[in-house]
């Protein structure tokens, strides 16, 4: 997977590609509007990061090339503008998601496959992890050959886990994931908790192992190491 | 009171009061002068009923005009003025006589020569000229007045047409604001220090709309920098202790940030940036929002229930709309109890939205200010957007307490 990630703010280029590459994808960077350009009619990218406000011009232009020479490439923009409009500027002209800065890794890496996935059509859209395999067009889980159900904020915990394998994730950021802009309502966040004892109920039950690890009491990481 | 009916006004009282002290210094002006004449003339007549007694030997005798009397020595010294009463008997009353008395030596005689004018013919005289003098005063004020109260309106006229032109100014229209010349003075310094003032003003306001939407973008990349390394610190082996810190740090950065979005958010709302453009249901707006706010209630186990006799609309700004439900709803379940309950009613002129909570009720007088916190993990700047919404978007919120918390909107009068 070749990803292109144009952003003016060095550390923050070098930053989101050192954890895309730890992810396994091929990252390529543009600093400037121009390099972006340049990038752009070289290869064929399957996601473009793209920020907005570049020095030397606006990203939103660049979304017209993109679509031009990279129309298979799903977008996702990055922005520290929290502005309604951009967003649905950037939308209207292809984009397919919008990120307000400052966000998370995990964040950002979920919602790349995401877009991976929404932009492979005759793709197997199949997640697989050990015994668990979630399939993201059925929105169904199947855990050794037996299917279980979960409810929405189950299913997006569990989804969120397996594209975040081996990384710790703080109950804050699981409960930003599933509660987005709100997430500052849920001042204590048992939820999570909650959720995700269901979750490894159902899955004991199916037969499957519990990978998700309690940190210290105040992350997770699902991990078979 | 207007300037000109102010200046009007002051000239009718000044034009008045003039024209009363300079009748009545009129009037005794000409006193003083047709007395002085009548007392040369006098003076003159005596001189010349001297020379025809002399000459003629005749005592001229017409009373009370003249009389002449023999003397058998000599009185009075010198020339004397006197107003003395006399009566006249054909009409019988009492007449003012102005009386010149004169002692004089004619041959060997004493001759008293008293000479007598009835006041009363220079008085009239002295009405008449007073009156047309008034007459004359009134008429050269009273066109003068008229004539400067329709030229200071005209001259006025383009100084109205400035203020209406100030009042219908605005900041947010982007057009700079220009006063017509008036070709007085004063009324073009006036104009000149106004326009350089908004002009100076309207660049501050840009700046500053500018300036919210930059400390967005600068203060949320340093930050977005500073979270990316301390979530990839996480990955680390830590211990709990450093792992805690780590975390702890994270969620300050986090507040920090949408600390910062609150701000600008209620900049932008203060600075009016955000156009009123859709008529909003308030009924599909609290039904929708509460719909994405199912599971957090769940979480809190809270039960919502509705009660619609109307329908609530506001033409208001779609973003702003979202916000104030938002921030609405949260606060209903941020300060609700486990296995409480949130009570949505709407009528066409009335939005009301209760929850229940702790049993006292909230302070009136700062509920909707800047940080005013209910508790420590929030900033206390939800109600404050709340309100700022309201009162730029025509609306009133008010707080209500009976055993429920309850927030009411309605249309401002």
């Amino acid at each position: 997977m070749r990803i292109l990630i144009v952003e003016d703010e060095k550390e923050l280029l070098i930053g989101i590609s050192n954890f895309l590459t730890k992810e396994n994808y091929i990252c390529e960077l543009a600093d400037n509007f121009r390099k972006a350009e340049d990038k752009l009619s070289i290869y064929e990218y399957d996601v473009i990061l793209l920020d907005i406000s570049l020095p030397d011009g606006n990203g939103l232009e660049l979304l017209k090339i993109i679509q031009k020479f990279n129309f298979k490439a799903g977008i996702i923009i990055i922005s520290a503008k929290d502005s309604i409009d951009d967003k649905i500027n950037g939308l209207d002209r292809g984009a397919d998601d919008y990120m307000t800065k400052p966000f998370q890794l995990s964040e950002l890496n979920s919602r790349i496959r995401a877009v991976i996935r929404r932009r492979q059509f005759n793709g197997d859209n199949t997640l697989v992890y050990n015994e668990i395999s979630i399939n993201t067009d059925a929105k169904s889980v199947i855990v050794n050959e037996n299917k279980i159900t979960l409810t929405k904020k189950e299913y997006d915990l569990l989804l969120y886990f397996i594209v975040n394998k081996d990384r710790v994730l703080t109950k804050e950021a699981l409960a930003e994931h599933l509660w987005e802009d709100n997430v500052e309502l849920a001042d204590n966040y048992d939820f999570i908790y909650t959720h995700l004892n269901n979750i490894r109920k159902k899955i004991k039950l199916a037969g499957g192992t519990d990978y998700v690890k309690t940190i210290y009491g105040m992350g997770y990481k699902l991990t078979d190491q | 009171m207007k300037f000109l009916t102010k200046i009007n006004r002051n000239y009718a009282l000044l034009l008045t009061f003039t024209l009363f002290v300079a009748t009545v210094s009129m009037y005794f002006i000409v006193q003083t002068i047709l007395l002085n004449d009548s007392k040369e003339k006098m003076i003159q007549k005596a001189g010349l009923i001297r020379h025809q007694i002399q000459n003629t030997g005749e005592i001229p005798n017409i009373y009370p005009i003249v009389e002449v009397t023999k003397q058998s020595q000599f009185k009075i010294h010198s020339v004397k003025f006197n107003q003395i009463s006399l009566n006249n008997k054909s009409e019988n009353e009492n007449e003012i006589y102005l009386e010149f008395a004169e002692q004089v030596k004619i041959g060997n005689g004493y001759y008293t020569i008293k000479l007598r004018q009835r006041t009363f013919e220079s008085e009239d005289l002295q009405l008449l000229l007073t009156i047309f003098f008034g007459f004359v005063l009134i008429s050269v004020f009273g066109i003068q007045f008229l004539i400067s109260k329709n030229w200071t309106k005209t001259l006025w006229t383009d100084f109205e047409k400035n203020l209406i032109a100030i009042e219908k100014f605005s900041f947010n229209n982007h057009k700079q604001l220009i006063l017509c010349e008036t070709d007085i003075e004063e009324f073009d310094r006036l104009n000149s220090i106004i326009e350089q003032m908004t002009l100076k003003l309207q660049t501050d306001y840009e700046s500053l709309k500018e300036f919210a939407e930059n400390a967005s973008h600068e203060i949320q990349t340093p930050l977005s920098i500073a979270l990316l390394n301390l979530e990839e610190l996480l990955q680390m082996e830590l211990s709990k202790d450093m792992f805690r810190k780590v975390i702890t740090s994270i969620n300050a950065l986090k507040r920090l940030s949408s600390l910062n979005q609150s701000l600008i958010l209620l900049t932008k709302i203060e600075n009016r940036q955000f156009l009123a453009d859709t008529v909003i249901s308030f009924n599909e707006l609290v039904t929708l929002k509460a719909k994405e706010f199912e599971s957090l209630f769940e979480t809190k186990k809270i039960s919502v229930s509705y009660e619609f006799s109307g329908v609530f609309s506001a033409k208001i700004n779609a973003q702003l709309a979202d916000i104030l439900m938002n921030n609405l709803l949260s606060n209903a379940l941020r300060h609700n109890e486990i296995k409480g309950f949130i009570h949505i009613s709407i009528s066409t002129n009335e939005f009301k939205i209760c929850n229940s909570g702790a049993s006292n009720g909230l302070n009136n007088d700062n509920i909707f200010s800047r940080f005013t916190k209910m508790n420590s993990e929030t900033f206390g700047l939800g109600l404050a957007i709340v309100k700022n919404i309201c009162s730029t978007n025509k609306l009133e919120i008010q707080y209500l307490y009976d055993n429920i918390h309850c927030f009411s909107i309605r249309h401002a009068p």
